[in-house]
């Protein structure tokens, strides 16, 4: 779709012209991880700007051919810890250090969900709007909540989620997964929060 | 020392979400998924773990950039160039 606002045009080598084909297609991506990171559209516009703008000055640096979209989102992550990270985590302070693995499961069979129906996580997820959702990922400390914003979002791999925060792949790895965990926790006492746990009790077997 | 010809439910549990990610090696990735072939209640979790996984993935949408900001780092990017 043609926009009257699109960025300058492709060009040879690492010219500014390149740097703007380059940013085009991961622009959408980077706005919507800008907004996961900051909770905030203000916030999450200016610290895109920041970013195109360092990454357009830095753009010698970048090797023609490689991974573009990691590179760019590294710049963009790096900025946000550096200009635009809270001091303290927004919205209920929820103690999600201690979650266990399978968390959302072991509730979920505790409330017989998985015995009225063969597909509990269907309807469990039936239940879930996008606004809680995001609800539950604004809960996560910065830490958790950017591996899994990079995971859930825009499904990077361990190995580009490494690249982008700039740690090694076996931190990734533990930091995503505790995040996974977390994260259940997160939509699980949203859910009862707003009485759709006391839903999900009682729905007829949808698998037949 | 070789490979183990089948793992148990509790290796398997320690896997999982390695195995959810496709971040095992090869011969891992068979070995889950062989032992879930066979195990009814890690077949239940792992498919719970992925259903939620895909779940939150369709439910989270999409965001297009703003045209107003497109309009400015354009600005931005053609005043560098100049």
């Amino acid at each position: 779709m043609e926009s009257a606002a699109t960025l300058p045009a492709a060009g040879a080598g690492n010219s500014p012209g390149s740097f703007g084909a380059l940013l085009e297609p991961v622009l959408d991506a980077a706005f919507g991880i800008a907004l996961r990171y900051t909770r905030s559209r203000t916030d999450a516009e200016d610290l895109v700007q920041e970013a195109a703008l360092l990454a357009c000055r830095g753009f010698h640096t970048f090797t023609p051919g490689s991974n573009f979209r990691a590179w760019f989102h590294r710049i963009l992550t790096n900025c946000f810890y550096t200009r635009y990270r809270k001091e303290r985590r927004q919205g209920a302070e929820l103690d999600l250090e201690e979650t266990s693995e399978l968390y959302l499961y072991e509730e979920t069979v505790a409330l017989g969900l998985h015995a009225q129906t063969r597909d509990p996580a269907a309807q469990v997820m039936d239940k879930l709007t996008g606004e809680l959702i995001e609800e539950a990922i604004g809960s996560l400390s910065d830490e958790y909540r950017v591996v899994a914003t990079l995971y859930f979002l825009e499904e990077f791999s361990y190995q580009e989620i490494a690249e982008v925060v700039g740690v090694p792949v076996g931190t990734v790895r533990s930091r995503l997964h505790r995040a996974r965990h977390m994260l259940q926790k997160s939509l699980w006492a949203i859910a009862k929060d707003r009485g759709i746990v006391s839903e999900l009790i009682g729905i007829p077997d949808q698998g037949e | 020392m070789g490979l183990p010809d089948r793992l148990t439910c509790e290796e398997v549990f320690e896997r999982l979400d390695d195995y959810l990610d496709r971040e095992l090696t090869p011969d891992q990735m068979r070995l889950v998924h062989e032992h879930l072939e066979i195990c009814a209640v890690c077949a239940s979790e792992y498919r719970f773990e992925s259903g939620i996984i895909t779940g939150v993935r369709e439910k989270l949408r999409r965001v297009a950039v703003p045209e107003s900001l497109r309009a400015r780092i354009s600005a931005l990017l053609k005043d560098h160039a100049s």
